[in-house]
């Protein structure tokens, strides 16, 4: 195979890559911001003043990184201030959801008492408790708060309650086989096979939460990422708009890699990854081990007639 | 020593014309240092009446005593598939069923654990080993709790003819050094020839049908012509009781 043959191959193996497709997309999105503005600025020429630039945007989350802001709060203040109210919701969602999910999991009746309920909360628009959370508790924190549990909580308890539906019955029938305690089963058993489900819960809880979270400020929010967002709409900074928001996302995206998938590694190092090796039975008896290496295939033997043992030399 | 006795144990489940009946009126009893094998066809209630014993299953009927020396025996228990708490490493599966933590039971443990060739994968998860080697983790757990009397539903049935052998021998050995009373369900009748002391045939329907004794030196050699007689009769006694006939 010649030279050049062998850097082609290497640089289509390279664009096939899961690396080459998780930066392609971002290409690819600039270039149809980039034509949507030609285009859209072609027919109406006056829309080249609420289309920004990349440039544009760009420059303006440098500044909200440096803290060169005209905003009241720097993003840092402004995230962290998001960040607790986020973290309060979760919580709260978090507790509620598994005595709920676990109630459901556990009772028929429970669960008849709650499911559609459930449902109903699930099928719930954000923007919708947002909105109603603004109305009932008006500006300050609690509207967003109580979004954020109502937008996750619906999440927690399905999953909690497939948790228990899902029980491993044999390891609870070991457990009581062994004569192992209840307090004893709980803790290293149904904990434990919970966490899976309980962790799906938190990350559906954090994804949507955030969401929630913004749009609640927005209507109700004296501060906080949403309200950011609607102090930059309503100064006319459609790159204000979008650079907040983008940073959002950004900040969202850390976060997730940084916590979940750290917490996740912690938690379920237990899990045999690919890449780990199994440890292989050793079947070795009377130190085969150390017999001689032979060269080829051994000699067909007719097992049926032969009295003699191969060990016996 | 430990005493086994089976009184008219009778086990149903369904109800109407769903009813199955598992266990029909069995009585049996069993006592001191034996290896007792259960045998018979899928579905003879084998499982079922280990499941009670051991306390997993209540019975419809009858009555169960199981003591050692008087007082309530302790049990242990290998179940078909090893079971082991995959979240917990090997010492912490063994740890698990036991009463204390102590620096003495850990040892008792790590005693198990090197008898069945893992003495080193006591930090490893369950998941980072290999059938067989999961399978001895079990029954080093069910010999680490020191138990009177052993329990064992078709520890090998899932596993390579070599690796059940394997196990067949590291199992014999562990039996003749603690002496447990062992009542080991199995559908292999060559495992129950090799293994037994005493074998408990069952019918079709949950019905004790035949009692056999196994008086052949251990260890036993499946290529013994004696051991193939043994385990040319037992077959006989399947013939005997219909449960060969083809249905």
């Amino acid at each position: 195979m010649s030279g050049g043959t062998v850097v082609t191959a290497r640089v289509a193996r390279g664009l096939k890559s899961p690396l080459a497709g998780r930066l392609t997309f971002p290409l690819v999105c600039l270039a149809v911001w980039l034509l949507t503005i030609e285009v859209v600025t072609a027919i109406w020429p006056f829309a080249v003043d609420v289309l920004p630039q990349p440039t544009e945007v760009a420059g303006f989350m440098w500044d909200e990184v440096t803290g060169n802001t005209l905003a009241p709060r720097n993003m840092y203040a402004t995230f962290w201030i998001s960040l607790q109210r986020l973290g309060i919701g979760m919580v709260i969602a978090m507790l509620l959801g598994t005595v709920i999910g676990l109630g459901m999991g556990l009772s028929r009746a429970v669960n008849a008492f709650f499911n559609d309920w459930v449902v109903a909360i699930l099928a719930m628009p954000n923007l919708a408790w947002a909105l109603f959370c603004s109305l009932a508790f008006g500006f300050g924190i609690t509207g967003p708060i109580v979004t954020v549990v109502l937008t996750g909580i619906p999440y927690v308890i399905i999953n909690i309650r497939e948790g228990v539906r899902n029980a491993p019955s044999d390891l609870y029938d070991m457990a009581r086989a062994f004569g192992v305690t209840r307090g004893h089963t709980i803790r290293h058993v149904l904990i434990p096979s919970l966490m899976p489900f309980m962790f799906a819960a938190g990350r559906y809880a954090f994804a949507l939460g955030w969401k929630g979270l913004v749009v609640a400020e927005v209507f109700g929010g004296q501060d906080g990422a949403g309200w950011t967002i609607k102090f930059w709409y309503d100064a006319h900074r459609a790159h204000g708009v979008i650079g907040y928001a983008l940073l959002f996302v950004i900040f969202a995206l850390v976060f997730e890699k940084f916590m979940f998938d750290r917490l996740s590694r912690y938690f379920f190092k237990w899990r045999p990854a690919s890449d780990v090796e199994l440890v292989e039975e050793r079947f070795d008896p009377a130190g085969a081990g150390a017999q001689k290496v032979t060269a080829g295939p051994p000699p067909r033997r007719d097992v049926t007639t032969e009295t003699r043992r191969p060990d016996d030399g | 020593m430990a005493e086994i006795t089976v009184q008219n144990l009778h086990k149903e489940f369904g109800v109407g014309a769903d009813k199955v009946v598992a266990l029909e009126n069995v009585n049996l009893e069993i006592g001191g240092h034996v290896f007792v094998s259960i045998v018979g066809a899928s579905g003879c209630g084998k499982s079922t009446l280990l499941n009670i014993l051991s306390g997993i299953e209540t019975p419809t009927n009858g009555r169960v005593s199981i003591t050692h020396d008087g007082r309530p025996a302790r049990a242990g228990y290998v179940f078909q598939a090893a079971r082991l708490l995959p979240w917990r490493t090997v010492m912490d599966n063994l740890l698990f069923v036991q009463k204390d933590r102590s620096e003495a039971t850990r040892a008792r443990c790590q005693h198990y654990l090197d008898m069945v060739q893992l003495g080193d994968k006591g930090k490893k998860f369950p998941g980072e080993l290999s059938g067989g080697m999961q399978q001895r983790v079990g029954i080093a757990r069910a010999f680490s709790t020191e138990p009177d009397v052993l329990f064992m539903d078709e520890p090998f049935s899932h596993l390579d003819a070599i690796t059940a052998r394997s196990l067949r021998a590291e199992l014999q050995t562990m039996w003749q050094e603690t002496k447990k009373t062992v009542v080991f369900v199995t559908h292999d009748v060559g495992e129950a020839v090799e293994l037994s002391e005493r074998i408990l045939v069952f019918a079709k329907g949950g019905r004790l049908a035949d009692d056999l004794t196994m008086s052949l030196p251990f260890p036993r050699d499946v290529s013994d012509p004696k051991v193939a007689v043994a385990k040319a009769n037992v077959f006989k006694t399947f013939e005997q009781i219909g449960a060969l006939a083809v249905t």
